[in-house]
């Protein structure tokens, strides 16, 4: 589709959906930066079961910095569409947005991309081989779909599919909530015959995680933040509160009212937070006000999104005595390895 | 551009302000533990509302058929029915009926508000009173509903005060129970001096021709009661087949909209009779004598065939939805067009055709879908939404 006919798209989404039509990435980055948060991780040759990383955990180092912009542009009641940010805001206000993508591509992690390393860490420990497709792993193209465009999301499904088979891909690990839930529902109606098995980290721990395998390195009070599309759109409510159960050390608390199905969104839905950055603001706030109130020294949730989010909420409110941490590190750091 | 910036800002402001987030922090929570209490009080309600969905969807796919049927009851039962293809047909037969220089009362009905009704009857030359209180703080500062069922839930008792001084040119406390006595009495005469009393129904029983109307003040009962003249405006959507099923959508309905038991439910089928002298059937007694009911289609029959946005139509309004959603929280009625939030999208694009408003509106919804979980009708609002921003960016 011609740019020119998303018209009624706001231009923060359209910018995603052509880095996602020319990059196979939301973010438009080139080929040599994706899969650097896999370097020296040892893979299964076998591809036949893939980890799927997703973007969102793996470039949340470039989100997070272009997400505070967007923010600030709407403060400044600048119109906050990422395009007309990207153009000309950053050096009026200092940001080096280049500088940013050299960093990526310099170090290729840093941001929450420790969470993929972390998560294919606790599944070789639960003893799950899987493979990865590195850089050609392709992009679901979820984002396409939130925002209305079906038919570019479908062509870019068939894509992806295309890749899965050329590989021999037979089944799907995914950690970014969004990518799953597309890759396994999404999916279906978009490509003919299309049949790879497609399974959530957590449903892959929750299935094999026993007693005293896992022990936090101290006693903890967890909160765990479902992400919408987890809890709601895919139903896994039980199993990430099984795995926090099995894990010693960690004592489960919940909200009042909003937590499992009632869960309060983080304010970064459906791409929200490039369209109302102030608001989008405002409801992280909200959530960590909700979690916090639980009393609890760790909020575990397992969404980029989210993570991103709830760490900005916690920013603002400067709960310093809180964490925000992905499911996957928790898991991570309980490993009775040591 | 599909965000309008004038919406933008609303909405900016609306969240910036802070006051209606406090006010609906407030709210939210009481609607979480009245609801709950409702629901633990009467758990067969649970269980009801899966058979109402049922009700519903096979009401929606006749509502022609059924606004006949419901028309042929009414006019048996001596009251007239209308049928109104457009807003601008139910205007224009109900300002026929109503004329200029009358007195109207008015209970508080979204279908009025969506075809705006009060301004139409207004710039005739009629006087119309909104009478539901919250309605009447609203219409009184010139503004617009912030909520379905709490019309003006955004306003502390302190600005109803100064409203009320104004009103009455004497000076008003804000203490509500002073308050809510000021605003009967500034009601109570219209009611028995109007001409016309308008009204709309939460169900409607085709069988019967009966109109169900779920209310807490009263001024339903007298404004549908004391004046000549009864005229109830109807959405088709509003229909069922019959009494029994309009029961159980009456009673799924209330519990939803957090009352155990509301305290009045007014059910009428046809004008006020007596057969007393002589067993001669006179109309008009204590009731009124003439009651008129319009049937409202406005783009329902053609939202109907839309195999996921006909769902908007399986609504109860019982409002649950607008206390679950996170961005309604910040900016209550302000996301939103004549009917709010998310599933407010759907009506906006697909009723009252706001195409600017309608995208502005799909792209403010988080889908997060904790509205769903809430619903009676479990109207799978985040599906809805993604259907609509696929028609507004492939159309």
């Amino acid at each position: 589709m011609k740019k020119n006919e998303r018209n009624l798209v706001p231009p923060g989404l359209s910018y995603i959906a052509d880095n996602i039509g020319s990059r196979d990435n939301i973010l438009g980055l080139p080929v040599e930066a994706r899969a650097k948060w896999a370097e020296g991780i040892e893979f299964s040759r076998d591809k036949s079961t893939i980890f799927f990383a997703g973007c969102g955990y793996q470039y949340s180092s470039m989100l997070e910095p272009l997400v505070t912009l967007v923010r600030t542009a709407d403060r400044m009641s600048i119109d906050p569409d990422l395009p007309v940010v990207l153009a000309g805001i950053p050096k009026k206000m200092g940001v080096d947005v280049a500088g940013i993508y050299t960093k990526v591509l310099a170090h290729g992690d840093g941001g929450d991309s420790g969470v993929l390393r972390d998560a294919v860490g606790v599944l070789k420990y639960l003893g799950i081989s899987v493979g990865y497709l590195g850089v050609e792993e392709p992009c679901c193209g979820a984002p396409l779909y939130h925002m209305g465009l079906r038919r570019e999301f479908a062509v870019n499904a068939g894509k992806t599919v295309d890749r899965f088979r050329s590989h021999g891909v037979r089944k799907i690990v995914s950690i970014v909530p969004s990518c799953t839930h597309a890759l396994r529902t999404l999916f279906a109606p978009a490509v003919p015959g299309y049949d790879i098995e497609v399974r959530h980290f957590i449903e892959e721990v929750a299935d094999k995680i026993r007693p005293g395998q896992f022990r936090y390195p101290h006693n903890v009070k967890v909160a765990y933040h479902d992400p919408c599309q987890l809890g709601r759109y895919m139903g896994l409510i039980e199993q990430p509160r099984r795995i926090l159960r099995a894990v010693e050390n960690v004592e489960l608390t919940e909200p009042e009212w909003t937590s499992g199905e009632w869960s309060t969104c983080c304010g970064g839905g459906g791409g929200f937070e490039v369209v109302f950055p102030d608001m989008s603001q405002m409801l992280a706030e909200g959530r960590i006000r909700e979690l916090a109130d639980t009393g609890a020294d760790v909020i575990a949730t397992q969404c980029p999104g989210c993570l991103m989010q709830l760490k900005s909420g916690l920013k603002a409110l400067k709960k310093d005595k809180i964490e925000v941490i992905d499911l996957a590190t928790l898991l991570a750091r309980s490993m009775n390895t040591k | 551009m599909s965000i309008s910036k004038d919406y933008r800002k609303e909405l900016r402001n609306a969240a910036g302000s802070g006051r209606i987030r406090l006010a609906l922090s407030r709210a939210i929570k009481s609607y979480r533990v009245n609801t709950d209490n409702a629901l633990k009080r009467f758990p067969h309600t649970v269980k009801m509302a899966e058979e109402v969905r049922l009700i519903k969807e096979a009401s929606i796919q006749q509502m022609a058929e059924l606004a006949r049927k419901a028309g042929r009851s009414i006019e048996e039962n001596k009251g007239k029915s209308h049928f109104a293809r457009t807003a601008g047909d139910a205007l224009r037969i109900i300002g026929d009926i109503v004329g200029n220089k009358s007195l109207v009362v008015k209970a508080k009905s979204m279908t009025a508000e969506e075809i705006r009704l009060r301004e139409h009857l207004e710039e005739a030359g009629n006087e119309v009173y909104e009478t539901d209180l919250g309605e009447f703080i609203i219409q009184k500062l010139g503004q617009r509903p912030m909520h379905i069922l709490s019309p003006a839930i955004h306003v502390p008792r302190e600005d109803v005060a100064e409203l009320f001084t104004q009103i009455t040119g004497s000076k008003q406390q804000p203490d509500i129970d002073k308050l809510v006595a000021t605003a009967r009495e500034l009601l109570r005469e219209k009611f028995f001096k109007a001409d016309v009393g308008i009204s709309s129904a939460n169900v409607v029983s085709a069988d019967t021709g009966t109109l169900f109307m779920i209310e807490n003040e009263g001024n339903i009962r007298l404004a549908t009661g004391a004046p000549p003249v009864h005229i109830a405006l109807v959405g088709l959507e509003k229909l069922v087949p019959t009494l029994e099923e309009a029961f159980k959508v009456a009673e799924v309905t209330w519990r939803y909209a957090n009352y155990s038991v509301p305290s009045y439910v007014s059910l009428v089928s046809g004008p006020s009779k007596t057969g007393d002298i002589e067993k001669v059937t006179t109309y008009g007694v204590h009731g009124p004598r003439e009651f008129h009911v319009i049937f409202l289609d406005d783009g329902r029959t053609q939202l109907a065939k839309d195999p996921v946005l006909r769902q908007a139509l399986y609504c109860l309004r019982c409002g649950g939805c607008l206390y679950e959603c996170p961005v309604f929280g910040l900016t209550a009625g302000y996301f939103g067009d004549k009917y709010f939030a998310g599933i407010g999208a759907v009506w906006a694009a697909e009723v009252t055709r706001n195409m600017e408003k309608a995208s502005s509106m799909a792209y403010t919804c988080l889908t997060c879908g904790r509205c769903k979980v809430r619903c009676p009708m479990k109207i799978d609002v985040p599906e809805m939404i993604l259907a609509l921003r696929k028609s507004i960016a492939e159309p």
